[in-house]
C-alpha cells in the first residue's frame, strides 16, 4: 500500500529571540550577539500515513501538533528530515484563511477555493454543495464583511471540505458552528473516508478521535509517546494529561490538611473500586491555633473537570464548634455510582461563610472505578426491565 | 528553480485570481469604481495641460505629452514596488496558515499595477489620437519597452517583498529612495538638460536602469525628431538598451532565486 504522507525523521528548530531584532540598526549594532535560545518544537518525528487512513494528533498545547501539521503542509520547513506527500492536499489550518470582508460570499469561495489550490472547473461543479453545506443560499452574494463569524467560518469550512483533496489536514477547526453543523462536519469526513481518502487531523476533544481515527499519535515536547488505535492511545492521554496537571493547592493554613486516604469496604486504603463498592474519605487536618467553626468538603470529579459528586459539612448541617490540635474527618459514601472511568478527588477546609479558604487541595488523589456491567453512561441506575408480551 | 517555476505555473489560476482580487477590493464600495482608473490619468492630463502650458510654459513644445510619457511607467513602477514591498508582511493570516507559492503575493501586486499602467496608456492615446498626434515609427517598441520594465520591475520586487520579510527596514527604505529615484530620472526635465550640465560625466546618469527605461518610453511615444528636434530628449544607445535588458533579466533570475532561498522561513518570521 503507498504511503499518501511519509514523514521521515523530521526535526523542527525555532529560534527563540529574546529581542525580537528586525531593523537594521539593531542588526549591526548587536551583530555578533546571539541573540535567539534553540527550541526544537519537533524531535526526530517517523511518521508514515497509509493511504486512506484516518490520523489523529493528539497532545497537550506545544506538543508540536501543530508544527507537525504546517510541515506536512510546506507552511513551514523542517530543520532536519524529509516529508513526501503522495497527491493533492487541502490544509484547514484556519477557517476561511485569505477571505476578502469586501468581496462576495460567492467571490470569497473561488479565491479562497484557488488558495487551496483547486481550480474554478473543480470549484464549479460543486459550488451549489459548497453553499448547501454552509447554509448560506440567501447569503452568498453578500458582502463577506456583512457575514456572521458563524457563517464566516461555515464558509471556509465548506469550501475547503467540499473541494476534494486527496489528504485532508485539519487543525483544530472541528469546533466550529452549532452541535447540527458540527455533525454534519463529521458525516462529512465520514464520507471522505469512505471515498478512501486520508485524513490527518489534530484535536484535543480526545472523544473525536475515537469516533473518526482508525489510528493515534500523541506527542509530548515534540516526541511521538505513544502511536496505536484510540482504543490504546486515549487512556494513555488522559492518565498523562492527570499527571501534568499537578494538584495545586491554595489557602492560608490555619486548618492544613495533612493527608488524605480512600478506604474501600473492608477498610483497607485503595485506589480501585468497583461499581456499587463503598468508598471512605479519611482527611486528616492539624490545626495550629483553634478555629472557630470551619467546613471541611470534598468533591469527585472525572477527566474533564465534570463534578460527580460533592458535599461538605456545612451543608450536612454539622456544626464542628471549635476545632484544635490534631483530627480526622471521614465522608462515608455509601455505594459508589459511578460506571468505569477515572475520578479525582479534591479536598477544602473554609470557613463558614466560605470567605477564607483554610486548605483546599485539587485533585488531591485519584482512583479508577471498574463495571462489571456492560452498561453504557456515566452513573450505574438501578434498573429492572419488565416486558410483556 | 525549475520545481518553483513549475509550482507557480500550477497555480497559475490563483496568480490570476489574486491580480483580480487586488483590483476588485481596490474599488469596492466606491461609486464610480473602475471609472477611477481612467479618471486618473485625465485629471493628470488636464492639470499638467493648464500648468505646463499656461503657467511655466518649457522649451519643449507639448511637454504634456513628455511628460506624461516617463510618469505613467514611472508611476506603474513606483506602486508596484509600494504594493508589493509588505505584500508578505501583510498577509500573516495567508503565509501562516495556507501553504501556495508566495510570489503569487508581491507578483500580484505587480500584475494589478501592470493592469492600472494598460488602462492609463489607453486614456493617453486616446489623447493623443484626438490631438492628432504624430506618432514614431519606434511606436512598435512598445511591447518590447513594457517586457523591459517589467522584468525589472519583477525581479526587484522579488527581492524587496523578500528582504522585507527579515528586516522590516526595506519598506522604509523604499519609500525614501524611490522619492530619490523620481529625481534622478530624467522624468521632469529633459535628458538634454544633464547632457549640459553633466558635461562628459553624463553616462554615470545611464548607470540608473529606469534612466534607459524612461528615455525609451520618451523616444517612443513622445517622437522628439518631430516634436523637439534640438531639445535633446532622447538619447538611447544601443549598448544603454541591451546593457539594461541584461541587468534586468539578470535582477529577474537573481530576484527569483533569493525569493526561493528565503521563502521557507517566511512563516517564521513574520
Amino acid at each position: 500500500m503507498a504511503y499518501a504522507v511519509e514523514v521521515n525523521d523530521v526535526s523542527k528548530m525555532f529560534k527563540l529571540h529574546h529581542e525580537n531584532v528586525k531593523s537594521l540598526k539593531e542588526k549591526v549594532l548587536f551583530f555578533r550577539r546571539r541573540g535567539y535560545e534553540e527550541f526544537w518544537a519537533l524531535k526526530d518525528i517517523d511518521v508514515k500515513v497509509s493511504e486512506g487512513d484516518t490520523l489523529g494528533l493528539i497532545g497537550a498545547n506545544g506538543s508540536g501538533k501543530s508544527t507537525l501539521l504546517k510541515c506536512i503542509t510546506k507552511i513551514l520547513y523542517p530543520t532536519k528530515g524529509k516529508i513526501a506527500t503522495n497527491g493533492s492536499i487541502a490544509a484547514l489550518l484556519e477557517l476561511g484563511a485569505g477571505f476578502q470582508p469586501d468581496l462576495t460570499g460567492r467571490e470569497n469561495v473561488y479565491l479562497n477555493a484557488s488558495i487551496l489550490g483547486f481550480s474554478k472547473k473543480e470549484v464549479d461543479k460543486r459550488f451549489d454543495d459548497i453553499v448547501a453545506f454552509a447554509e448560506l443560499e440567501r447569503f452568498i452574494d453578500n458582502h463577506v464583511r456583512n457575514y456572521s463569524s458563524g457563517m464566516y467560518v461555515r464558509l471556509g469550512f465548506a469550501v475547503a471540505i467540499n473541494v476534494d483533496p486527496d489528504i485532508l489536514i485539519i487543525d483544530e477547526v472541528l469546533a466550529v458552528g452549532d452541535e447540527a453543523f458540527q455533525r454534519k462536519c463529521l458525516d462529512r469526513i465520514n464520507e471522505i473516508q469512505n471515498a478512501g481518502k486520508t485524513i490527518i487531523f489534530v484535536t484535543h476533544n480526545v472523544d473525536v478521535t475515537q469516533e473518526i481515527c482508525n489510528r493515534v499519535i500523541m506527542l509530548d515536547q515534540g516526541n511521538i509517546v505513544k502511536e496505536g488505535t484510540p482504543k490504546e492511545v486515549v487512556p494513555f492521554y488522559h492518565k498523562a494529561m492527570e499527571s501534568h496537571e499537578e494538584s495545586a493547592e491554595r489557602g492560608d493554613r490555619r486548618v492544613t490538611v495533612t493527608g488524605a486516604e480512600l478506604l474501600n469496604g473492608e477498610g483497607n486504603p485503595a485506589s480501585e473500586f468497583s461499581t456499587g463498592e463503598s468508598m471512605k474519605i479519611r482527611v486528616s487536618y492539624i490545626v495550629a491555633e483553634p478555629v472557630e467553626d470551619p467546613v471541611f468538603g470534598f468533591s469527585i470529579d472525572d477527566y474533564r473537570g465534570f463534578t460527580a459528586y460533592g458535599t461538605n459539612t456545612s451543608l450536612k448541617g454539622i456544626d464542628l464548634g471549635k476545632v484544635s490540635g490534631e483530627g480526622v474527618v471521614e465522608f462515608d459514601l455509601k455505594a459508589l455510582p459511578m460506571l468505569e472511568g477515572r475520578y479525582s478527588v479534591s479536598l477544602s477546609v473554609h470557613s463558614r461563610d466560605e470567605q477564607t479558604v483554610y486548605h483546599w487541595l485539587d485533585r488531591y488523589t485519584t482512583f479508577d472505578m471498574y463495571s462489571q456491567m456492560n452498561d453504557i453512561g456515566l452513573l450505574y441506575i438501578p434498573c429492572e426491565i419488565l416486558v410483556n408480551p | 528553480m525549475i520545481a518553483k517555476l513549475k509550482d507557480l505555473w500550477q497555480h497559475r489560476e490563483l496568480q490570476y485570481n489574486m491580480v483580480v482580487k487586488e483590483l476588485k477590493v481596490k474599488y469596492k464600495r466606491s461609486v464610480l469604481g473602475f471609472l477611477w482608473s481612467f479618471m486618473n490619468p485625465l485629471i493628470m492630463l488636464v492639470v499638467f495641460s493648464i500648468v505646463f502650458a499656461l503657467i511655466i510654459p518649457g522649451e519643449l513644445s507639448w511637454f504634456v505629452v513628455f511628460l506624461m510619457a516617463g510618469l505613467l511607467p514611472w508611476l506603474f513602477f513606483v506602486n508596484s514596488l509600494m504594493q508589493a514591498v509588505g505584500s508578505i508582511v501583510n498577509n500573516p493570516g495567508l503565509v501562516k496558515k495556507v501553504y501556495f507559492p508566495r510570489e503569487v503575493l508581491p507578483l500580484g501586486a505587480v500584475g494589478a499595477n501592470l493592469f492600472h499602467f494598460c488602462m492609463q496608456m489607453l486614456v493617453f492615446f486616446v489623447f493623443l489620437l484626438a490631438i492628432r498626434w504624430h506618432f514614431s515609427i519606434y511606436i512598435v517598441l512598445f511591447p518590447f519597452v513594457l517586457l523591459l520594465q517589467v522584468f525589472f520591475t519583477t525581479g526587484l520586487v522579488l527581492l524587496i517583498s523578500a528582504a522585507n520579510v527579515y528586516l522590516r527596514d526595506v519598506q522604509h527604505f523604499v519609500e525614501v529612495a524611490t522619492m530619490a529615484w523620481f529625481w534622478i530620472t530624467p522624468i521632469v526635465y529633459p535628458f538634454g538638460l544633464v547632457i549640459a550640465k553633466f558635461g562628459k560625466f553624463w553616462p554615470i546618469y545611464l548607470v540608473n536602469p529606469m534612466t534607459d527605461i524612461t528615455l525609451l518610453w520618451q523616444y517612443i511615444i513622445y517622437n522628439p525628431y518631430y516634436y523637439a528636434p534640438k531639445g535633446g530628449v532622447a538619447y538611447i544607445s544601443f549598448w544603454g538598451i541591451l546593457g539594461t535588458s541584461i541587468l534586468s533579466i539578470a535582477l529577474l533570475v537573481f530576484g527569483y532565486y533569493f525569493f526561493c532561498r528565503t521563502e521557507r522561513g517566511f512563516a517564521e518570521q513574520i
